[in-house]
């Protein structure tokens, strides 16, 4: 499974109108509002922040990735976002956070699910690429980045 | 009338007996039908068992029932993406090839033992469909898989020629009995029968796919219910209506299995459960049916067609139906030889006895004896035969997820998935360095698309996801162990 080809252009937005650490992850949930394979977008939100709450998905450098599990969808969704100026998201690096990557996989995809995960962060803590990243200006722009960084991991 | 709890432990103990005697031959490549029909005939009258059964019509009902839910459940476990490119081909074999067979068969009894054609015809029309369950179980108990098309060739084949067959018997039987009927009329039948059960498959499919996505249940049980009792309605609509209800279910768990929805997972469990229990009752109740002491006296017979059917009737008509479909002579003798019957032949040949036609005890027991030797002679080689043919692969078991955990919500653990900071001094130590809290552990490492299951040497590096169980009342502790970043 491929991350670009989770990120369809309706799932990234260049620049996301919330400033407020909660606000931002629902409005990265609201895009899959009327995506067929969520049967329940409460559930995907009580999954994300119930994880959220356990522990911040703030993971350094800029950088989250809430991610969360649930019987309410049977797929992995993926959508990413960045905000208009770094905010604070209680990261484990007390530094505020501009990119955002919210992850949500169906509560029995486990494995795959991490894997991901893994994949997300070894590619999100290349400084060029998160550079890059917050240069961007359109959803193309940032799917291609996705798609060509994703490529070169695979080639290591 | 014996008392119910005796019908249970017979019917209970038989099932558990197959299962047992298939689980020992597992290694040995007898197809599981031999199997189950076998501890049908030792339960019967003529075998140690003693129960006396004949009653057709309830076996045919078994049979009909069972078959609904065999082929529902092949439907739903059918990736259509990865068969789609072998589509015509196996739509030729199961239309062409179906009919070819049925009509070699009909004329090498016509003109060898002076049977009247259209009684041939029945003869060829029943034993014409194929059990591509049958041949996939030998090889995988044999650790083989076979190559490209030919897989898919035979698995969409098996699925979708069983409705052919059941069409062609039961215009026979109308040709036989209703002495107004002429080709003409079966041959328009053909046409609506396929026509009519392949629309009524995809619509309701499509329907019942945006009903389960609509309807939110409670109980995540109440899916594969509803859908069960889904299919059998389309069954019985279409049947009603003139249509091929066999087609219909099988198009009906096509459509379902290849569309997404919450429940999938649990839906193709439940019927991959019920095609089993379908299989093992259909069999033991074709084995208790027949008496093997009548088959000794059609066996010159049987075993006569079953040659011809093996070495010829299956071969030309596998070669003329998939002449125009680009396949080597290799992958083409490979699907002739794997033409194995399974049960579909013995539930159609107790249509013929439900007619009242004269031939049907002998038209039984000749089936019977067919489906035994085909299943026996070409079960047996198969592996050898795809191994001449250089067709066959190292079987790939399904790619199963090293984990899948639900945590219970009675316990204070809690299973979290969990990326390591960046820049988190943790990175670069051995578990055993971190002093994790006691009732806590890593359960899993990802890293570069490889799962690791970490032991206290592991070293932790950064990009790595983690999998941890974690006492609730530590998490702040696992946190406090994670989270001093070095600075950047």
């Amino acid at each position: 499974m491929k991350l670009f080809e989770l990120l369809k252009e309706e799932f990234v937005v260049a620049q996301l109108q919330s400033s407020q650490k909660e606000d931002v992850i629902n409005e990265l949930i609201n895009l899959f509002k009327n995506d067929p394979r969520v049967a329940n977008l409460e559930k995907v939100r009580e999954a994300v922040l119930e994880r959220e709450k356990i522990m911040s998905t703030g993971v350094g450098k800029g950088f989250a990735i809430p991610h969360g599990k649930t019987a309410a969808v049977n797929d992995i969704l993926a959508a990413f976002g960045k905000t208009k100026s770094p905010i604070e998201y209680q990261a484990l690096d007390s530094q505020p956070v501009n990119l955002i990557f919210l992850l949500v996989g169906k509560d029995n995809l486990v494995s795959r699910h991490i894997k991901l995960l893994s994949r997300i962060s070894r590619m999100m803590n290349k400084d060029d690429f998160r550079g890059k990243l917050i240069e961007a200006s359109s959803k193309e722009d940032i799917i291609e980045l996705f798609k060509k960084e994703e490529e070169s991991y695979f080639e290591v | 009338m014996i008392a119910i709890e005796y019908i249970l432990i017979i019917g209970a103990s038989l099932i558990i007996l197959s299962i047992a005697i298939a689980k020992l031959f597992d290694n040995l490549g007898v197809p599981t039908l031999i199997l189950f029909i076998g501890v049908g005939i030792l339960a019967g009258s003529e075998g140690p068992g003693g129960i006396y059964f004949d009653d057709a019509g309830f076996a045919q009902s078994i049979g009909i029932i069972a078959l609904i839910f065999i082929l529902f459940a092949g439907g739903l476990d059918t990736n259509w993406k990865s068969v789609k490119h072998t589509a015509w081909h196996a739509v030729s074999l199961s239309t062409a090839g179906v009919f070819l067979t049925s009509i070699f068969i009909a004329v090498f009894l016509t003109v060898f033992f002076d049977f009247r054609f259209i009684l041939g015809l029945l003869i060829g029309s029943i034993i014409s469909s194929t059990d591509a369950a049958a041949v996939f179980s030998i090889l995988r108990s044999k650790n083989i898989s076979l190559k490209g098309k030919v897989k898919s060739i035979l698995e969409l084949e098996s699925g979708s020629n069983d409705p052919m067959a059941v069409f062609l018997t039961v215009g026979c039987i109308q040709l036989l009995t209703i002495p107004e009927k002429t080709v003409l009329d079966i041959a328009l039948l053909f046409i609506f029968q396929m026509g009519l059960g392949s629309a009524f498959g995809f619509l309701f499919g499509k329907g019942l796919v945006i009903l389960i996505n609509q309807l939110k249940f409670s109980y995540e049980g109440i899916y594969p219910v509803f859908t069960l009792a889904f299919a059998i309605l389309v069954f019985g609509f279409t049947t009603l209506l003139n249509g091929s209800g066999f087609l219909a279910v099988y198009i009906l768990g096509l459509v379902v299995g290849n569309s997404s929805f919450v429940q999938k997972r649990s839906m193709i469990r439940f019927f991959d459960g019920l095609a089993w229990l379908s299989q093992i009752a259909m069999f033991l109740t074709l084995g208790l049916l027949v008496f093997p002491n009548q088959i000794i006296a059609v066996i010159g017979l049987g075993l006569l067609i079953s040659l011809f059917l093996i070495f010829v009737a299956r071969p030309l008509s596998v070669f003329l139906s998939l002449s125009l479909l680009k396949l080597n002579w290799r992958e083409m003798t490979l699907i002739s030889w794997v033409g194995l019957r399974g049960a579909v032949p013995i539930i159609l040949a107790t249509f013929p006895m439900l007619a009242g036609l004269p031939d049907a005890e002998m038209i039984f027991n000749v089936v019977f004896f067919i489906v035994i030797t085909s299943a026996l002679l070409q079960g047996w080689s198969l592996p050898l035969a795809a191994k001449w043919l250089k067709l066959d692969e190292p079987f790939k078991p399904k790619i199963s997820y090293p984990m899948e955990f639900n945590p219970s919500e009675d316990s204070d653990t809690e299973v979290i998935d969990l990326i390591i900071p960046y820049n988190s001094q943790i990175t670069g130590k051995t578990l055993a360095e971190l002093d994790f809290p006691a009732d806590s552990r890593i359960v899993m490492i990802w890293r570069n698309e490889k799962c690791i299951i970490p032991g206290g040497g592991t070293i932790l590096e950064t990009g790595d996801a983690l999998l941890i169980l974690v006492n609730k009342n530590n998490i702040e502790r696992v946190k406090e162990i994670i989270t001093p970043i070095h600075p950047s």
